[in-house]
């Protein structure tokens, strides 16, 4: 007798050892259906209590439950519909399932030429249970549908309905947004998800958010949420995403959970992921916001595009160009005054085209995802040569040494001018002016710029073209009146001298572009040096035995093209090896100027911290080496004496940020501060929760010394 | 519910930042076997390396090893001269948990051959490697760096028979002794979860 009652109770032990802890059925909503007619079907799974099962993606581990149809002829299922799930702990293996029940739903089309007869509709359902330990399970269920000439619901509708208030629901036309934080390994980044405030929201206040992703082979949205406080929006996120092969996602689908109370709700999404950070409308109420950072609308960043574009006319780097232009007037203003509007409309054109130009090079890099800056061309050191050289050239070409079709033809006045001509030099005048105004940010261009900058690209171009007109527009003006040529000077031999004066301004510009390739080549920069004089020596016979001369121009051309050739082969790709420089690698330690200086540090988010936790206040300078304006900042209004000794008064930090070579992580924080490009000049009060007093472009000592004042209170 | 979330967003934020990486070099830890001998990644230095996290009662790696497909790909990758460490993270409290006796034991029964089995029940390599299933498989070169983190194949089923699945282990170490690059470095582990302690 014991012995029978210890095989039953092995027999029990191992029956309930390989059952199932979930019980499956099939359900269906309608007892009887008629062609035409999609019905519901509700595999029904009961979990044990602990048991649980796994969602369309498990998450870290797990499988989700799978449904195989055996359905008849004139019968196809539609895809399995997921009730809202639940996220699983632990957090180390974070699984997405159900515990104690679940419906999955599926759609069952009876296509329109069914034959009658009672419809055995079969499924093999297979899934893994877990608790402790995991249990695949597998069953065979079915449900038998009359086939009739009318829908008649079932006796298990009502659970199936409620069932299907279970999933989530659509979000068409909702103002998501979804874009990457800067990564801090090469497979995992940072996601954030935000939904934007709009009228039809259909749910109560949301008190947290959470995001369940679709399953992919190709990355891994990680299981944590992040809530991050943001008052304009319904509710903003961060995610890590893993990839684990190809690109990058360029959307994200799943679910968006939405936690009002007790209540949880789903609601399925696919959202767009872009590479740039939105900007902000309007000011938000996160604490270390900067204290100066106003709202633009459109049209006043536009003014400030062209009043910045017109003023971009006195800067050092064009203003000789100008002078050209004008001798150009007035060379024109005795021929035609038609032909001088067309020539202002075609120097228009020039300069808008190239900043159009500078729009898609700016659209283009961004995609590309690096953070663009204004004056971001000046990084690429083969730019720098070529510009440095074209600027030589131009100032020789003002001394006289040669003639170049450059605009500044002013004294060839004699008839039959081609047209042509003068369109050529017009168009490339614009273009020329464009090309030198672009690293000196005026202070009204600063703000339309970082404004247009973290815009889309219609709106980058926008920018870019106001600029662009603000730059022709003296020149339209005068050639679109020509009454006011009247007050233009008339034609002489002062011309001339006015000319050679221009060549000056434009070798100071040769220092200058000769002093930023200094920061790339270093010591080596004496090559470039070489190359300009061999350049100059080349232009003078060209200008000398080619143009003016009257015999052997053959031979003038050939030692001028020989120089050339020579000078680029010897000092620009041998000596100088001009297409990749090295970049001088950073010292650490102090970056004083001179021996009373400020005392320097290297400016990283890491150095600002470890300031404001011991109490300090700092004075934080973004410059370049290539910034005009940084360097006359620098000159006027920061390293002073009663700057100096300000600083050293309040015991504060100077940290300085070199742009010169474009790093990222300058990028980054230029444009928190909505700024293209330096310089920005940022002072951090003693008190750490106090946001940063942001400097304006243009600085005098007294705007330094009220802010450091201000700082230390 | 916000603390739990705090907490999983720190976790996260920590995984991130000590998270091992595919192309950088695999962490060194150190364990003790079911033998009760001290055990070092930085013993096999100079050897390909394969990490298996183990747990025999997970259906998944049942299956594996009730077929043969992972005693043989064991075999096959020590004749080859690879090294290959289980990693056991269950923690003692857990269903299956397996003593150093009873692991012994399982070793011999299931004629595994590997150059240890360590006893992790505190989850550090674990949590060191990021481990989330079993098996969750590592690859790591002969210079120390991890070239494959996934899972043990492509069909992620718990019956069936793994030798008609690519295997992106054997695959990996085959491509590391030709001297050519692993081109399938990371996949999505599939298993159970790692029952580490709480």
């Amino acid at each position: 007798m014991r012995r029978i009652g210890i095989l039953i109770c092995i027999c029990l032990a191992a029956l309930t050892a390989s059952a199932a802890h979930t019980h499956v059925r099939l359900l269906l909503s309608a007892d009887t259906a008629k062609p035409g007619d999609t019905i519901w079907a509700g595999v029904d799974m009961k979990m044990d209590a602990g048991w649980h099962t796994y969602w369309k993606n498990p998450g870290d581990s797990g499988i989700a439950t799978t449904i195989k149809w055996d359905l008849p002829p004139g019968v196809t299922a539609g895809e399995i519909q997921w009730p809202l799930p639940e996220k699983i702990p632990p957090a180390e293996v974070t699984t997405y399932g159900y515990e104690n029940e679940v419906m999955l739903l599926v759609p069952l089309t009876l296509a329109t030429n069914l034959s009658p007869g009672p419809l055995v509709l079969k499924a093999a359902v297979s899934w893994l249970e877990c608790e402790q330990q995991c249990v695949p399970g597998s069953t065979n269920v079915e449900a038998t549908l009359n086939f009739g000439g009318e829908t008649k619901p079932s006796a298990d509708a009502a659970m199936i309905e409620s069932w299907q208030s279970k999933l989530p629901k659509p979000t068409q036309g909702w103002p998501f947004r979804a874009w990457w934080e800067k990564a801090t390994n090469d497979d995992t980044r940072p996601l954030i998800i935000e939904l934007l405030p709009f009228s039809q929201k259909p749910s109560a206040k949301i008190d947290r958010a959470d995001f369940f992703p679709d399953a992919s082979d190709q990355f891994e949205v990680q299981a944590a949420t992040e809530s991050i406080p943001e008052v304009n929006a319904e509710f903003c996120i961060r995610k890590l995403v893993k990839k684990f092969s190809g690109d990058w996602p360029k959307e994200i689908s799943g679910v968006l959970v939405e936690e009002s109370g007790q209540t949880h709700s789903g609601f399925n999404v696919k959202i767009p992921i872009s590479n740039q950070v939105p900007i902000k409308q309007s000011v938000s109420s996160i604490t270390n916001q900067p204290s100066v950072l106003p709202a633009q609308p459109l049209w006043q960043m536009l003014l400030y595009a062209f009043i910045g574009g017109l003023i971009l006319n006195l800067m050092p780097c064009v203003l000789p160009v100008i002078a050209l232009k004008i001798l150009g007037f007035v060379s024109e203003a005795n021929s035609e005054p038609r032909r001088v509007r067309k020539l202002g409309l075609i120097y228009t054109l020039g300069v808008l085209l190239s900043f159009l130009a500078l729009a898609a090079v700016v659209i283009g890099v961004k995609a590309a995802g690096h953070h663009a800056g204004w004056g971001m061309q000046f990084g690429s050191p083969v730019f720098i040569v070529c510009l440095t050289t074209l600027v030589t050239l131009v100032a020789l070409n003002l001394f006289g040494i040669f003639e170049v079709t450059l605009g500044g033809r002013a004294l060839d006045t004699a008839g039959g001018l081609a047209s042509k001509h003068g369109a050529a030099g017009a168009f490339f005048n614009g273009v020329l002016a464009t090309i030198l105004a672009t690293p000196c940010t005026a202070p009204f261009l600063g703000a339309a710029l970082g404004f247009a900058f973290a815009q889309s690209a219609s709106i980058i171009v926008l920018i870019f073209l106001f600029v662009g007109l603000g730059l022709s527009a003296p020149y339209v003006l005068l050639s679109w009146n020509p009454a006011w040529l009247k007050f233009l000077p008339k034609p002489g031999a002062w011309m001339e001298k006015f000319k050679i004066a221009m060549g000056f301004p434009m070798l100071a510009t040769v220092v200058w572009l000769f002093n930023v390739a200094a920061s790339s080549y270093g010591k080596n920069v004496l090559w470039l040096g070489i190359f300009l004089v061999v350049v100059a020596f080349a232009a003078w016979i060209f200008g000398e035995f080619f143009q003016r001369g009257r015999k052997h121009k053959t031979v003038a051309a050939i030692v001028t093209l020989t120089l050339l050739a020579v000078g680029y082969a010897f000092a620009l790709e041998k000596q100088l090896d001009w297409r990749a420089p090295f970049v001088e690698t950073a010292s650490a330690g102090s970056l004083k100027e001179s021996a009373d200086g400020i005392d320097w540090q290297r400016w990283s988010p890491e150095a600002v911290a470890q300031a404001r936790a011991a109490g300090k206040s700092i004075l934080v300078d973004f410059t370049a080496d290539w910034c005009l304006t940084c360097q006359v900042n620098k000159g006027t209004s920061i390293e002073i004496s009663s700057v100096r000794a300000k600083l050293k008064e309040i015991n504060a930090v100077a940290l300085i940020g070199d742009y010169t070579h474009f790093p990222d992580a300058i990028t980054t924080e230029l444009n928190r501060y909505n700024r293209a490009g330096v310089p920005l000049v940022l002072v951090y009060p003693k008190n750490a929760n106090a946001p940063p007093i942001v400097l304006p472009e243009v600085l005098t000592p007294n705007i330094v010394l009220n802010a450091l004042n201000q700082a230390a209170q | 519910m916000k603390k739990t979330l705090t907490l999983l967003a720190a976790m996260a934020l920590a995984a991130s930042t000590f998270a091992i990486e595919v192309g950088k070099t695999a962490p060194d830890f150190s364990g003790t076997d079911i033998n009760g001998k001290t055990v070092k990644l930085s013993d096999y230095k100079g050897k390909i390396i394969v990490i298996e996290s183990y747990n025999s009662d997970c259906p998944f790696c049942h299956n594996q090893y009730a077929t043969g497909a992972m005693q043989e790909l064991q075999k096959d990758l020590a004749a080859k001269g690879v090294v290959w460490l289980i990693v056991d993270s269950v923690n003692t409290k857990n269903f299956s948990y397996r003593t150093p006796e009873q692991a012994r034991k399982e070793f011999a029964d299931e004629k595994i051959t590997a150059t240890a089995w360590i006893d992790d029940n505190s989850g550090t390599i674990g949590h060191l490697y990021d481990m989330k299933t079993t098996p969750h498989m590592f690859v790591i070169a002969a210079d120390g760096t991890l070239v494959y983190d996934g899972a043990i194949d492509n069909r992620p089923q718990p019956f069936g028979d793994p030798r008609t699945a690519k295997n992106y282990v054997s695959t990996a170490v085959d491509e590391l002794i030709a001297g050519k690059p692993v081109a399938v470095s990371q996949t999505k582990p599939y298993g159970c979860a790692v029952h580490y302690a709480n």
